[in-house]
């Protein structure tokens, strides 16, 4: 019995794990700037004043959208990339 | 255990090949002139030792050959992988790179369709303004709006009823 498991661990000592490092992918840093909140609008009995606001924050919200679409293509694409090395 | 292999690794692959071939050689020798060497009479003082020696080292250079070729073929399938992950990181550099440029691209995009429609604002200010007075009330519902209701940290989940 002695002489198996000393046999065994003889025979262990051929077996050595070969890691190969897989770095985690970037991001472009943009992508991880947090979306602001959105303008408030000034007390104002203008709607000249008023208009401004409301502009910027449909350009805030498609900027956003478009972070979002980016984080969407950048995991779909990158996942695509990790699955092909398996 | 890795040491070992770290100095193993810095013997060139031929060397360690030619010297695991020695071994089995040696061993081979020492056993089969064990065998003979019982005929010779001066020699066959040393058979005791001969043969079993000759045994151990044909043993040990036919493990050491085996691990030889198994250590080659994951030395292969590392190197094949480590290609397979240089490619991937590559390709995925690549595709951030054309990334951040379509969103600078967009971002510009974007700011000049805002900058002229901010343009029309104040061109047609006087249209805007001429019928159209805004109620405070108008104001306080649009900023209320605006207001992000779910403020980070302020999540609160209740216990789900049936």
């Amino acid at each position: 019995m002695n002489r198996l498991v000393l046999l065994t661990l003889i025979l262990l000592t051929g077996c050595a794990g070969v890691p190969v490092a897989i770095k985690f992918p970037d991001v472009p840093k943009d992508m991880l700037i947090a979306c602001p909140d959105l303008k408030l609008t000034p007390e104002t009995t203008k709607l000249s004043e008023v208009l401004p606001v409301v502009v910027d924050n449909y350009g805030q919200y498609y900027n956003c959208k478009d972070t979002v679409d980016s984080w969407i293509d950048w995991y779909t694409s990158q996942k695509k990339i990790f699955d092909s090395i398996k | 255990m890795g040491q070992i292999q770290w100095v193993f690794s810095l013997i060139p692959d031929a060397v360690l090949n030619w010297m695991y071939w020695a071994i089995i050689a040696v061993g081979t020798t020492g056993m089969f002139a064990g065998w003979f060497a019982k005929f010779i009479p001066v020699y066959g003082r040393y058979l005791q030792y001969v043969k079993p020696i000759g045994i151990v080292l044909v043993i040990l250079g036919v493990w050491l050959r085996g691990g030889y070729d198994t250590e080659m073929a994951w030395r292969a399938k590392v190197e094949e992988a480590q290609a397979k992950v240089a490619k991937a990181e590559q390709a995925s550099q690549q595709l951030n790179t054309k990334l951040d440029q379509e969103r600078k691209k967009k971002a510009v995009v974007r700011k000049e369709y805002i900058t002229t429609v901010r343009d029309r604002i104040v061109k047609e200010t006087q249209i805007i303004d001429a019928e159209c007075k805004v109620a405070p009330a108008a104001i306080s519902i649009l900023n209320d709006a605006a207001r992000n209701s779910v403020k980070k940290g302020t999540v609160t989940i209740e216990e789900v009823t049936k």
